[in-house]
């Protein structure tokens, strides 16, 4: 799924995902940034994988976007079609993922884990069939070997729960196939959904 | 497409008639066994073989079909070859019997799917509830149905008890039966139930969960077919009974080829795990946990919170145990201070007045019972575990029974650990026959009363 439309659709949940924008050349990608630091990423429906492909150049300040933006459009050619997306860089945090999935015998199932890239190292993730209950939400947190790192010693449960909570509801509620999203920057107080796809 | 499905196990396990198809003279037949089974074990209800060449099977007035006895059945053990299912099941269904057995194999599970969707068909036409193929069936020690076509002096039955055991494979089944009348706890049902053309797991649980003579549910799956009633059903069920799990079959294929993180981390045996948690189920990792974890539920006595006190006659068994204690996620509890005093009155100097309490290696009944008189008030403490070692002097038959005294007296979970032989072992058969738990390792005692913890806390809503 197109990457603004599954921000608009998780929206429709109360979840909110890092302003971003489709930007033509470096000089809107520029204008976009109004001064701060901002993220390129190069967006093809045949790189499933952004980050090996070389598409994602993160943390850029205003001199550095056009290089950035150059080198981008340049690797993403053989992906063609393609766009490139700007996204306001998210504050430092703990990456984590959501992510929902079809089982053939439980259907859809909703997983917590710890993210970025210890998502496979140490597969730190918590499962359960949707829609999740209250109870089910604060398991799943609890339930991870990570628990104390994203929650930040539990002052941050409370928010957390209540993500599982909407996107259960996403997950239940919408024809999806697959649902990463990934990451998720949360922080004490306060998240930012950067990385959306969804598989239909 | 496929006919409402009317369900009711019953008939099946309080029959008052059973028919045998294929009820035979010649003791190398199945049928032959399941009769002798059924006569055996004093079954008192109404026993019809089906035989179309024999007059008498073993003794009995035999019938050529269920269709000339004069009379309702509410059972019929099916086991004549695979081909000729279909016909007399037929016949059955035209006998309006009420449920039946289907022990043969040769179906789905040798690729034979059209004739198992035809006997499926049949039993739904009919609203016979059927159990199988290729499963060895019901068990029921009360009403003393038995449609195992294992023979009575290979397999030892289990007592009269509270535990009901369900199992997909007959193998699995077999076995872990032999295992429980070795047990302490009794069996209240065994179900096998081999390819699951009609009745499944959903069915089997929600006749489990109204069952009154069944306290405590284990189970062995290797998959379930509905999976979202399943859900629903196992809900319900750990409300009022506890349930635990073992999962046979654990590969993964095609996560490899999966497409998102979530895909690739969270395969089917995840799934099953992560409902399995869902729904307050207790997950054992192999058989020996299947019947640890079903020990301590079937005494029925939950803990309500965490902190355990160990009472031994052995140091360095208490040392372990408190080891087992903290790895199992639960905590030594802190005694009170009157609980200290009073101890440390009654004790005689060599006993250290702490927790693991070693009473030291020359106690006897007296050391257990002041111990346990005097703990077992203390409210900081949720779990009791005592370490009986009849290795020792002061250990024998009378401080068997005095804990399964105990035991019976305590309102707070109480399990025992005894490790060693022969001598040993009849010991642990007297506790345990007056429904003490008693195990053979530090952390299978632990991580049992940490299961037990665990479902509480489930019930209650407690993360």
């Amino acid at each position: 799924m197109e990457y603004t439309s599954a921000a608009k659709l998780l929206k429709g949940y109360g979840i909110r995902s890092i302003e971003s924008a489709y930007v033509r050349d470096a000089e809107s990608a520029i204008k976009f940034s109004k001064g701060g630091k901002i993220a390129l990423k190069g967006i093809s429906s045949r790189a499933l994988h952004k980050s090996k492909a070389g598409l994602v150049k993160l943390n850029l300040s205003s001199k550095e976007i056009e290089p950035a933006f150059k080198e981008i459009e340049k690797r993403s050619k053989k992906f063609s079609p393609y766009r490139i997306l700007a996204q306001r860089m998210a504050e430092p945090g703990i990456e984590i993922i959501i992510g929902g999935r079809v089982d053939p015998q439980f259907g859809k199932m909703i997983l917590l884990g710890l993210g970025g890239i210890y998502v496979e190292t140490f597969k730190d993730f918590s499962l359960r069939a949707c829609p999740i209950t209250a109870y089910d939400a604060r398991k799943m947190v609890s339930e991870l070997r990570s628990r104390r790192i994203i929650t930040y010693g539990g002052r941050g449960s409370a928010q957390l729960e209540s993500l599982l909570l909407k996107a259960s509801k996403l997950i239940a509620q919408n024809k999806i196939g697959e649902l990463d999203l990934n990451p998720v920057i949360v922080r004490e107080k306060g998240y930012d959904v950067v990385d959306i796809r969804i598989l239909w | 497409m496929r006919k409402e499905r009317k369900i009711d196990l019953r008939p099946m396990l309080k029959p008052q008639s059973v028919a045998v198809i294929g009820a035979s003279n010649n003791p190398d037949k199945v049928g032959h066994i399941i009769l002798n089974n059924y006569l055996e074990e004093g079954y008192q209800g109404r026993l019809y073989p089906i035989n179309p060449n024999d007059e008498m099977v073993m003794g009995i007035r035999a019938y050529k079909s269920v269709l000339g006895i004069r009379d309702k059945i509410d059972l019929a053990v099916i086991a004549v070859p695979a081909a000729i299912v279909p016909m007399v099941l037929e016949e059955c269904g035209r006998a309006k019997v009420k449920s039946v057995v289907v022990v043969s194999g040769g179906f789905a599970e040798v690729g034979e799917t059209k004739l198992q969707d035809k006997i499926v068909a049949i039993a739904n036409k009919y609203n016979i509830s059927m159990v199988g193929p290729n499963c060895l069936g019901v068990m029921d020690p009360r009403s003393r149905v038995d449609t195992l076509f294992l023979p009575t002096y290979k397999l030892t039955k289990p007592k009269v008890g509270g535990v009901s055991f369900v199992a997909q494979s007959g193998a699995v089944g077999s076995t872990v039966l032999d295992l429980i009348a070795g047990e302490g706890f009794g069996l209240s049902k065994f179900i096998s139930y081999g390819n699951a053309a009609q009745v499944d797991e959903v069915d089997i649980l929600k006749y489990l969960m109204n069952d009154d003579e069944t306290k405590v549910i284990i189970m062995y799956i290797e998959g379930v077919k509905r999976g979202r009633e399943f859900l629903e059903v196992a809900k319900k069920v750990t409300r009022v009974k506890p349930v635990v799990v073992i999962k046979g079959g654990t590969t993964d294929a095609g996560v490899a080829a999966a497409r998102s993180h979530t895909a690739a981390l969270a395969g089917s045996n995840q799934s099953y795990e992560a409902v399995f948690k869902q729904c307050g189920f207790s997950i054992a990792k192999d058989l020996d946990e299947l019947l640890y974890f079903g020990k301590a539920f079937a005494s029925e006595m939950l803990p309500l919170g965490d902190r355990v006190v160990i009472i031994t006659n052995g140091g360095g068994t208490g040392v372990l145990t408190t080891d087992a204690v903290y790895n199992s996620g639960l905590r030594m509890a802190e005694l009170s201070a009157r609980s200290r005093a009073e101890l440390s009155r009654s004790m005689p100097s060599t006993v250290n007045v702490r927790n693991p309490l070693d009473l030291v290696g020359d106690a006897g009944i007296e050391r257990y019972d002041k111990a346990l008189s005097v703990l077992s008030e203390d409210p900081g403490i949720d779990m009791i575990i005592v370490i009986a070692l009849f290795q020792t002097p002061g250990a024998d038959e009378g401080l068997a029974l005095r804990l399964a005294q105990y035991k019976k007296a305590i309102k707070k979970p109480m399990i025992v650990i005894s490790i060693g032989d022969k001598y040993t072992r009849d010991r642990v058969v007297l506790m345990e026959n007056e429904g003490l738990p008693v195990y053979d390792s530090p952390s299978a005692a632990a991580n049992s009363l940490a299961e037990l913890l665990k479902y509480y806390k489930y019930k209650k809503g407690i993360v």
